[in-house]
């Protein structure tokens, strides 16, 4: 009988996320009646948080070092109004080229900026919830500067397919939108990354011990700093692809995102105090918030009481991924 | 490995945690689902999908009973959500609204500019758009109709009571918010006509972003830099309500005037004790029964007109008429 349990619980904590989404997936469908199924709408939820998972795959990677990276809404916001501008002001060029210029410019805009809030973090030894809440405000401020407040709309038509289109129509129909295939390629790459690289490696002795990692020889300088550079990276990702969504670049997007990123990396069992985490679990972390907002939605549950769920839910998630952690043969 | 009691404490605990909210969730979906037919897809074909702005600010509020009522009397269910100023979330809803496949979508867009995409992707699904208070000012989409206030002539409006109150001379500042289209127009039309009266001067314009805290910063810094100011022109009432606060406190009560705009029952409480002169009032309630009205034209077969504007009043109490 003990021994029964004890492969029981083994399995429960091993495959705790799992168990989680399988649980809300199922509560969803049947208060749904079944509407949440629909294949239409199981790719809207996926196309609905395309955008904040793939910031929350870097957020990941900087959780783990025992960071934190507030900017990530700003610098979505940020980059793609740089993005945009610099769309607008091709009109005359081949459409492919402006929206090349687009990636380049949100990729270089993000990677930057967050090059010089991991530079701080580093050299400087500032917190990163100080440090990163200063180029948070920069980066809001800037985002509404560069366009004056007023969104820029003149972007290529082609520029759509980014947001809202799907990769390989006449094929697989609407089924695989074109932003999903981005973050789901990104969650293939960063998880090699983070399992079977050195600086994957090093992102965790950093998290673990930075003491004992430093006397190991480990560059911790320039991990925590590659941490938030990567972040900066998705951002600027982000922030193009969402330009797409919009078709235009508006300084008002990304308004708590910083929040609902660091709700998916901690939902998904990433611990805030460092050295553990997974990028499969920010994976299923954000599907879990995509599915409850969009099961909300579909309930038709007035908007202040979604709040009160998810906030809810969120607690309810951690407390039960904390209760089974503690199951787990030390 | 055998359970200890730490461990028992802990998984009944959680499971506690999960019924609870099970049951939570269930009667959340129940008390929204109670006299409903049981064929939602089919229900959903018959329903107009609304998004609004926010259900924070009364203006809303009272342009959702206007479509609630409305509705009633037109025999369509309407599905409403709230953006809360966010794009992003907007963009979403409309989405959800496209696959759930609803015969009409209302958006009272958070931004005028941003929306153009999601209009896009419900024209392509053969849904119609109809817009409320603000248009839709990209380039991209086609509205069937946008049903809003006359926001030139309420700016020109607000002009004249401000020109009344300050004895049509001296210096005066504009509370806006320029990123809305609809307090663009309300400070266009308010410049046109304040250009009439040669000894008012608009001395600042400064965005208080329509929100009552900002606007008690701005009117404090404005107090400091026009110390001769004598009156202001707040494009909504959270700025009117922020901009007196600010002007009480600094013991300036009665020397600045004030004109609002929507004549909120704060505000006419205000307008009542006379330190705000006067409110340009829209009719919230009009607009939402006149989008319902449009969208019930429409599916009749008929061709609602592309824009239609809802009249302004003014609100200045029961004992001045201007």
């Amino acid at each position: 009988m003990t021994r029964v349990r004890s492969v029981v619980v083994a399995w429960l904590v091993a495959g705790r996320m799992p168990v989680i989404l399988g649980a809300l997936l199922i509560t969803s469908s049947v208060l749904t009646d079944g509407r949440f199924l629909r294949i239409e709408n199981l790719v809207n939820v996926m196309r609905q948080i395309s955008f904040e998972g793939l910031i929350a795959f870097g957020m990941t990677f900087v959780i783990v070092t025992g960071g934190i990276d507030l900017s990530v809404g700003s610098l979505v916001a940020l980059t793609g109004v740089a993005a945009a501008l610099a769309m607008q002001s091709l009109a005359e060029a081949d459409p492919a080229v402006r929206v090349a210029v687009g990636f380049a410019t949100a990729l270089i805009v993000g990677t930057s900026t967050g090059a010089a809030a991991g530079a701080i973090i580093a050299r400087f030894a500032i917190p990163p919830f100080i440090a990163t809440l200063a180029t948070m405000l920069v980066a809001r401020g800037a985002a509404f500067i560069l366009c004056d407040g007023q969104p820029v709309h003149e972007l290529p038509g082609e520029l759509m397919w980014w947001g809202r289109g799907f990769v390989l129509e006449p094929v697989l129909g609407q089924r695989l939108p074109a932003p999903v295939l981005i973050m789901l390629a990104s969650y293939a790459v960063l998880l090699v990354v983070f399992r079977r690289t050195v600086f994957g490696r090093r992102v965790v002795a950093v998290g673990s011990n930075e003491q004992a990692a430093y006397l190991s020889g480990i560059p911790v300088r320039a991990t925590k700093m590659a941490v938030y550079v990567l972040t900066g990276l998705l951002c600027g990702l982000a922030g193009v692809l969402h330009d797409a969504k919009l078709m235009a670049g508006d300084p008002k997007v990304g308004e708590m995102w910083e929040l609902n990123v660091i709700a998916a990396v901690v939902v998904g069992g990433t611990s805030l105090f460092g050295g553990r985490g997974t990028v499969t679990g920010t994976l299923i972390g954000a599907i879990i918030i995509g599915v409850l907002n969009n099961s909300l939605n579909l309930m038709e549950v007035e908007h202040f009481w979604q709040k009160v769920v998810l906030g809810l839910v969120i607690l309810a998630a951690s407390l039960l991924d904390a209760a089974l952690r503690r199951l787990e043969p030390q | 490995m055998a359970f200890s009691s730490k461990h028992r404490r802990y998984l009944s605990l959680v499971a506690a945690w999960s019924a609870g909210l099970c049951v939570f969730l269930a009667a959340c979906g129940k008390s929204e689902q109670e006299g409903a037919p049981a064929a939602p897809e089919v229900e959903d074909r018959q329903s107009v999908g609304v998004s609004l702005l926010t259900m924070q600010h009364q203006f809303y509020q009272e342009l959702r009973r206007g479509l609630e009522d409305a509705a009633k009397e037109a025999g369509l269910r309407l599905v409403i959500v709230s953006a809360e100023f966010d794009p992003t979330r907007q963009a979403n809803q409309v989405d959800e609204f496209i696959v759930r496949k609803v015969a009409a979508i209302v958006v009272c867009p958070c931004d005028s500019r941003s929306v153009g995409a999601s209009i896009v992707a419900a024209n392509q699904a053969g849904i119609p758009v109809f817009t409320a208070d603000i248009a839709n000012n990209s380039s991209l989409g086609k509205v069937v109709s946008h049903i809003a206030s006359d926001n030139v002539a309420g700016g020109k409006e607000a002009a004249k009571l401000l020109a009344a109150a300050v004895g049509g001379r001296g210096s005066v500042a504009i509370l806006s918010h320029p990123e809305v289209a609809s307090v663009s127009d309300r400070v266009k039309g308010f410049k046109e006509q304040i250009a009439s009266y040669p000894e008012i001067r608009v001395a600042a314009e400064l965005s208080a972003e329509g929100k009552r805290d900002k606007a008690v910063k701005v009117m404090e810094d404005l107090l400091q830099a026009h110390p001769d100011l004598a009156g202001a022109f707040a494009i909504n009432d959270d700025t009117a309500l922020g901009a007196l606060a600010a002007i009480e406190s600094a013991g300036k009560a009665g020397r600045i005037q004030i004109v609002g705009y929507d004549a909120t029952p704060e505000a006419r409480e205000k307008i009542a004790k006379r330190v705000i002169y006067g409110d340009v009032i829209q009719n919230p309630r009009r607009i939402g029964e006149l989008t319902i009205r449009a969208i019930a034209d429409f599916f009749a077969g008929r061709t609602p007109p592309a824009v239609i504007p809802v009249e302004v009043g003014v609100f200045t109490g029961d004992q001045r008429n201007p």
